[in-house]
């Protein structure tokens, strides 16, 4: 997997490629603000764009402009958003336009070569990845007449991946289950919960996304 | 007195020889001479006592005398000088009248039409219809021998006695109808307040003026001033007016008094605590300005509403400043219509009634403006403190936790070339990492979450919710942005209320109501009802909190101005 980084910290921007050498990743190229992250998406063509959320000039949400911005400009091209807040927010205002070829990852995974790897080899792919971390705040939150009472721990699991962007053959191999058993249990929390199946994987993922924030959000 | 004696010696005069007067035999007549005539002086002397530097009351009882005077060309008075004196000044009232009317109350007459049209009524009266007409005019030629002498006759011409006659009374009728003309534009052009003082004396003087313009134009048809029938209604209609105008400055001390009456009533009043700015609207109409606004001194030359807030009175286009005192020391200051308080007793009582009311109110606003300023100065600490803790959040973020992601990723890179020994030491470094970054994030985001200054309260509310230990439910929170310290101030008191240990549920419920914004909660569990830092900045910006306990946990309503 061909990758740029984008960041305004000189140690992430030199850290993580040494860190990634002998993995299937390989950084082609290095941004310090948004501006100079999308000449040099034109310019190397990456398959995945590390952008860190805060950049230069007002630390706000440069990065997620410029990602959102690269897969409207490049849908051919992934964008992986790196972030210290784990609002479900920031990352929705991410996959609710484009859930395929994008990530949202907690930015101390960074230190996890196995996850980041995992996730930029999916995004690559055309899935869409979510921080587990975040995920497991939305499962887990407390709720009125809890509708996730009904799903069986299993089913749980199986919901918590689905949001964290898996596909079925993902969650088999993450699970050690045969894609049949998957297919059911996934069946199952869509019936319990309520919500019409959907082929489309990101459709998939929205659809369980909006379910979990629902409670949440300002109506 | 010499208003009394003149009236009774013209009425003796006329009732002696009823055909040369207007007044008669009649009681009508002597009730109309006496009315009208002692009313008038009577009202200038009073008016003249009471606003010695105005020229209205010497001008009113002028106008008075003259009128009494019209009755001395009576064939009957018996002395050539009288007579004379009479045959010159007996037209005199009108233009006296109209004088003292537009001179009411202030004194001055401004406006050069006024001059001018004032001019031509003096003109008309003293000038031909009295002394040219005294010089052309011979009693005895006329016919009338037992006339006295006229001193003042050189020529004996009947036929230019009566030219002058009618050209007078031509130039009367018209004279007359420019001084209508002033007045009447005079009431047009007074301010509302000034106009509620002048429009009585105003009205009666133009009704008095028409009835002489008509009296003029009836003596046209003769040619000659005569005492028919007609002449003599005409002549009890204008002591009628004559009447009202004398009675017009005493409508003004009447209404003075109720206003006096009235604010010494408040003084009873503010036994229990009347309503704010009552004072004010007492005091507008005992003025008469409706727009009347008082201001109390707050010490080093400011002024204070009486809302308590700071205002800067000055004299400017038509309004006047007059400072009640107390002593040498000024309790409040009335900025007022111009020429509405030059009567210095006026305002004297005024501030007697008012003193105790002034120092209550003035009491109260100033106390209300300390409060305003703790207000102020509380919202200025509770902005320094949002500014304080969103630059700590940014130093956090920007700093500690980017310098552990750091640290984190160079323990990753030493591992990898570290002797399997050597590993687990690095491991256990790695995790305690994630969890001082994981306690890094949730203090930045409880210090000032970004998504506040950012996206604004519905994000914050939203990110709040989603990380809260109990079940939140938001509703109507909208996704506009609000002022910083409104959206600051309904965040921290959500936050605060989900920070208390006891708390089992929360239900927050928002909306707009015109520029408010309008917060319920409804929190579940044994919560205490403790909301100081909440009620500090809702406080800040005049807004209110109520915070009730109900069945199960508390309801907390917040309400605050969103009209930056």
């Amino acid at each position: 997997v061909r990758v740029v980084i984008a960041d305004d910290e000189m140690f992430l921007r030199e850290g993580l490629p040494r860190l990634l050498e002998g993995t299937s990743v390989s950084v082609v190229g290095k941004a310090q603000n948004a501006q100079e992250l999308l000449r040099c998406v034109a310019l190397t063509r990456p398959d995945v764009a590390i952008v860190d959320i805060r950049m230069p000039p007002t630390h706000t949400d440069e990065g997620l402009v410029a990602a959102r911005e690269i897969r409207t400009r490049h849908p051919e091209i992934g964008v992986l958003v790196l972030s210290h807040f784990l609002e479900s927010r920031y990352a929705m205002r991410l996959l609710s336009e484009h859930p395929e070829k994008a990530g949202y990852l907690l930015k101390e995974r960074v230190s996890d070569v196995a996850v980041l790897t995992d996730a930029l080899q999916r995004i690559s792919e055309g899935e869409c990845v979510l921080d587990p971390t975040i995920v497991a705040r939305l499962v887990n939150r407390p709720r009125d007449d809890n509708p996730l009472a009904q799903l069986t721990p299993r089913e749980r699991e199986v919901l918590g991946l689905i949001a964290e962007g898996r596909s079925n053959h993902g969650i088999c191999e993450h699970l050690f289950l045969s894609p049949k058993t998957v297919e059911t249990h996934v069946r199952q929390i869509f019936i319990k919960l309520g919500l019409g199946e959907t082929p489309n994987a990101h459709r998939r993922v929205l659809a369980v996304l909006a379910f979990l924030r629902r409670e949440s959000q300002p109506g | 007195l010499i208003g009394m004696l003149l009236g009774l010696a013209v009425l003796a005069l006329a009732r002696a020889h009823p055909d040369g007067s207007l007044a008669g035999r009649s009681v009508a007549g002597a009730l109309a001479l006496l009315g009208a005539g002692w009313g008038l002086v009577a009202a200038g002397v009073v008016a003249w006592r009471r606003w010695p530097q105005s020229r209205f009351g010497a001008l009113l009882a002028a106008a008075g005398l003259a009128w009494m005077l019209a009755e001395l060309p009576n064939p009957e008075v018996g002395s050539a000088l009288l007579f004379t004196v009479g045959l010159v000044t007996f037209a005199v009232a009108p233009p006296l009248v109209a004088h003292a009317a537009l001179a009411y109350p202030g004194g001055h007459i401004d406006r050069t039409s006024e001059r001018a049209a004032l001019a031509a009524g003096y003109a008309s009266t003293i000038g031909v219809l009295g002394l040219l007409h005294a010089l052309v005019f011979d009693p005895h030629a006329d016919g009338c021998n037992f006339c006295p002498a006229n001193l003042l006759t050189v020529d004996a011409g009947g036929a230019a006695a009566d030219f002058v006659e009618r050209g007078g009374l031509v130039f009367g009728v018209v004279s007359s109808a420019g001084m209508i003309v002033v007045l009447g534009l005079a009431i047009a052009h007074s301010t509302p307040a000034a106009r509620r003082t002048r429009a009585p004396v105003l009205v009666a003087a133009i009704a008095y003026l028409g009835l002489v313009a008509a009296g003029y134009a009836y003596s046209l048809q003769h040619g000659l001033l005569s005492t028919g029938d007609v002449d003599r209604a005409l002549w009890r209609a204008q002591a009628l007016a004559l009447v009202v105008v004398a009675l017009g400055p005493l409508a003004r001390r009447v209404r003075a008094r109720h206003g006096r009456l009235a604010v010494t009533r408040l003084a009873v009043e503010f036994g229990e605590a009347p309503p704010l700015g009552r004072l004010r609207d007492v005091l507008a109409r005992a003025v008469g300005d409706p727009a009347l606004e008082l201001a109390f001194p707050a010490g080093d030359d400011r002024y204070v509403d009486p809302s308590g807030r700071p205002v800067r009175p000055a004299p400017g286009d038509g309004v006047a400043l007059t400072p009640l005192l107390r002593g040498s020391r000024t309790v409040a200051v009335l900025m007022h219509h111009a020429g509405l308080l030059d009567d210095p007793a006026l305002v004297e009582e005024l501030s007697a009634a008012a003193r105790l009311s002034l120092e209550h109110e003035r009491l109260q606003a100033e106390a209300r403006g300390q409060l305003e300023e703790l207000r102020v100065s509380r919202a200025g600490a509770v902005q320094a403190g949002d500014r304080e803790r969103r630059r700590l959040e940014r130093d956090l973020h920007d700093g500690a936790q980017q310098r552990l992601v750091g640290i984190a990723l160079a323990l990753r890179l030493l591992r990898a070339g570290i002797s399997p020994s050597g590993a687990p030491h690095l491991d256990a470094a790695g995790e305690h990492l994630s969890l001082a970054l994981a306690e890094l994030r949730e203090l930045a985001r409880g210090i000032y979450p970004a998504a506040l200054a950012e996206e604004g309260l519905a994000a914050a509310l939203e990110a709040l919710a989603e990380s809260a230990p109990v079940p939140v439910v938001l509703e109507g929170v909208a996704e506009e942005r609000l002022p910083e310290a409104v959206e600051a101030a309904a965040y921290f008191l959500v936050a605060h209320t989900l920070r208390q240990a006891a708390v089992t549920r929360l239900a927050v419920h928002a909306r707009r109501h015109d520029e408010w914004l309008v917060l319920e909660l409804a929190a579940g569990g044994p919560l205490a009802p403790d909301f100081a830092a909440a009620e500090d900045r809702v406080g800040a910006l005049e807004g209110s909190l109520v915070v009730e306990r109900t069945e199960d946990g508390l309801t907390i309503r917040a309400e605050m101005p969103c009209a930056s």
